[in-house]
């Protein structure tokens, strides 16, 4: 999972590429350790390029949108593929987790 | 001893041919030049040799030339005392063992009326009686013979070339002939002394400086005066000899011989390689000693062979004291070896033996001791690495026994419910569950994926496990007993951790079905037709992440014969190694095969089968769980 973050004014606008999986997971998790601290308004992902996600995958999205909610952030995930979307959707992660 | 498999060999034998070639060249150069001197030195000697003979040749002659030199006056004083004149000759060749004939031979006419007197001595060949005589006569017209003729009109003594001499001798011999001069100085006769060329050629055979030498003597015109070959005498000359050897340079012998010049020269004499020295003598003659080449240069040639004898016995010493050298000094490095293939042989505490000297053996000796003692560090630490992970791994399996205890294993086989269920952890311990219970008629079961694996995911499915048994056994509504559950794995949750969950209750009697799902992948229904679908069921959200979440419970009436397959995710994510995996649909495929009679073990071992079929021993990177239930 390769993870690009660049920041425009309060907003960070991320780009992610690949799968996310159980075998990176956790460098995922060290990737995102600069959403999480930080003070971004705004973060906006673009996961167009995304192709899997596993449910330990689930939880940092999880982790990261409690932590966002927790400071009065926004997080949105766009452009997901259908078939990464369905997961979000089976688990009910679409309910709490801003997909457009 | 092999070279290619000894060092100390091979590296003796590389020094040993560059000191063997080093002492080749030098050895060559040694060899040139003490050869040549010692060539010359042979040369040198070979020639005092000749020079000793002709010396000694020349005693003879000189001999035989003073027994009648300065006779003239006596023979002047005494013209008129004939018998005085026989008595002179007589005296000649008795006292001198050398000559075998003497004459003294008067100008025709010297005496008035007598046209020959000559008064001559000699020594009979065959009887060895000596004779005196006149030996003019008409049949021996001595004044014109050569011995005579010569010496007369050269006015001075003169040595004859060979001849037989058939006046009274009857002999091949020499003559020395001086003229007699009266007191104005005119010559009015010739005195003359003989040596036989039989004795000459005897004697000179005396004359070999080596075993195998022959010496010759040769006259002005070539002619052999003496040769060992006495048929030769007389007989032949120099150069008919020299046409019978196949080499020419005989002929420039002969030249030179005749040329009075002194020299050597080697020559093919009758096949043997041969070296010949000459010199004139005194009297005009020449002299040649033939001596085999071998002869005169055997100490070149024992020079030679002992200076190769030396180089080789010098190799061989040079090798097997290199060999031995090399050997002691390479030892230590036979000796690492074996300490080292003692070593591979798994005993680390091998004795490294010590080096004395501080060189690259000394380096080579710490470097296998320093890898000797890491390699015992290593091993400490990883007995102790591997007794930590033993006690990780039996613990481990401990709690894999505990965690499969906690899933039910008396599958209810009835005549209106076949159920059951299958766990297959990626790892040693997963996070999936399922569980189910029968009270009366009605059936409670579900399946569950923690989110993640291994021991995390394990502790939470434990927890999530036992809150099902006890919020489960309360017939609560299906969704009360979501959110209930929901709420206990929230409490205290701070790492985000969840479990999907499809739970249901089943009434065997009216078939109707009370399900909830909490994030769940969508269940199959096989209905008595055979046609698989999958269950179109409110997502919800997934248990442990929001308390109090209203989870909403719905309701499906089953026919009998209708099938209900529960997964996880491990199923329809298996994947191969091309990264595809088993998905929704080759379930949904694999459903719509599925005989409706058949038992629901044997449908979910099928199933699992299939999966492990599709992913072809790729490494399964989740848990599978599979759970069938089948309303009879």
């Amino acid at each position: 999972m390769n993870v690009t973050i660049t920041e425009e004014g309060a907003k960070a606008l991320v780009k992610l590429e690949g799968r996310l999986d159980t075998t990176n997971a956790d460098q995922f998790q060290k990737d995102i350790q600069p959403l999480m601290t930080g003070s971004h308004a705004e973060i906006d992902m673009d996961c167009s390029d995304m192709e899997y996600t596993s449910s330990q995958g689930l939880r940092m999205f999880l982790m990261l949108q409690k932590t966002v909610s927790a400071r009065g952030a926004k997080l949105v995930l766009r452009n997901m593929k259908p078939h990464v979307k369905e997961v979000f959707d089976i688990t009910g992660f679409s309910h709490i987790i801003t997909i457009l | 001893m092999s070279l290619k498999k000894n060092f100390a060999s091979r590296l003796s034998l590389y020094v040993v041919l560059f000191a063997a070639g080093l002492m080749v060249v030098v050895s060559l150069m040694l060899g040139i030049f003490s050869s040549s001197a010692i060539r010359n030195i042979s040369r040198r000697m070979a020639e005092s040799q000749l020079d000793r003979a002709i010396l000694e040749i020349e005693q003879v002659i000189t001999e035989v030339e003073r027994a009648v030199d300065n006779l003239d006056w006596v023979v002047e004083q005494h013209l008129d005392n004939e018998e005085f004149l026989y008595k002179v000759t007589r005296e000649i060749v008795a006292a001198n063992p050398n000559i075998i004939g003497s004459a003294i031979a008067f100008e025709p006419g010297f005496y008035k009326g007598r046209k020959y007197f000559s008064p001559y001595t000699y020594i009979g060949d065959q009887t060895h009686e000596i004779h005196t005589i006149q030996m003019g006569n008409e049949n021996y017209d001595y004044p014109i013979l050569d011995w005579y003729q010569i010496p007369k009109l050269l006015e001075k003594p003169y040595w004859s070339d060979p001849y037989f001499d058939d006046g009274g001798g009857g002999q091949a011999m020499s003559t020395y002939s001086m003229p007699l001069r009266d007191a104005d100085g005119h010559i009015f006769g010739i005195i003359t002394a003989d040596i036989s060329l039989a004795w000459l050629s005897r004697w000179m055979s005396g004359i070999k400086p080596y075993a195998n030498s022959y010496s010759m003597l040769v006259g002005r015109n070539g002619s052999f005066i003496a040769h060992p070959d006495s048929s030769k005498v007389l007989n032949e000359t120099i150069f008919t000899v020299a046409m019978e050897l196949a080499d020419t340079t005989a002929f420039d012998i002969g030249k030179a011989m005749l040329a009075g010049k002194k020299g050597m020269q080697r020559f093919v004499d009758k096949g043997q390689d041969s070296f010949m020295v000459y010199g004139p003598i005194s009297n005009g003659w020449s002299m040649g000693i033939v001596n085999l080449y071998a002869d005169i240069f055997r100490h070149v040639r024992h020079f030679n062979m002992f200076l190769a004898a030396l180089l080789f016995l010098g190799t061989i010493a040079m090798f097997i004291g290199c060999r031995r050298t090399i050997g002691q000094l390479t030892m230590p490095i036979v000796e690492f070896s074996n300490s080292a293939m003692t070593m591979a042989k798994g005993n680390f505490k091998a004795v490294i033996p010590e080096v004395e000297t501080k060189d690259e053996l000394m380096k080579l000796r710490n470097s296998l001791s320093y890898m000797q003692q890491s390699i015992n560090e290593y091993i400490v630490e990883l007995k102790s690495t591997t007794a930590s992970n033993e006690r990780y791994e039996s613990e481990l399996n401990i709690a894999r026994d505990i965690q499969m205890s906690m899933l039910p294993k008396d599958f209810p086989e009835r005549d209106d419910l076949s159920l059951f269920a299958m766990v297959q952890p990626a790892k040693e311990v997963g996070g999936d569950l399922y569980d189910f219970h029968v009270v009366g008629d009605v059936v409670f079961f579900l399946v569950g994926d923690v989110s993640g694996k291994g021991v995390p995911a394990s502790l939470f499915m434990a927890i999530a496990r036992a809150a099902f048994r006890f919020i489960g056994a309360l017939g609560l509504p299906m969704h009360e007993v979501m959110r209930r559950v929901n709420d206990c794995l929230c409490d205290g949750n701070t790492n985000g951790m969840f479990v999907t969950i499809f739970a249901g209750r089943l009434d065997l009697k009216t078939g109707r079905l009370d399900y909830c799902n909490a994030g769940h992948n969508p269940i199959v229904v096989i209905g008595p037709d055979g046609k698989a679908s999958y269950l179109k069921a409110k997502p919800n959200l997934a248990a442990g992440l929001f308390e109090d979440f209203p989870y909403e419970d719905e309701t499906l009436q089953l026919e009998r014969g209708t099938r209900l397959v529960l997964y996880t995710d491990g199923v329809t994510e298996a994947e191969r190694a091309d990264k595809q995996q088993y998905g929704e649909d080759r379930l949904l495929e694999w459903a719509g095969r599925q005989n409706p009679q058949t038992a629901s073990n044997l449908v979910a071992a099928d199933l699992f089968n299939q999966v492990k079929h599709f992913t072809k021993g790729a490494d399964q990177n989740d848990d599978i769980t599979i759970m069938s239930v089948l309303l009879k």
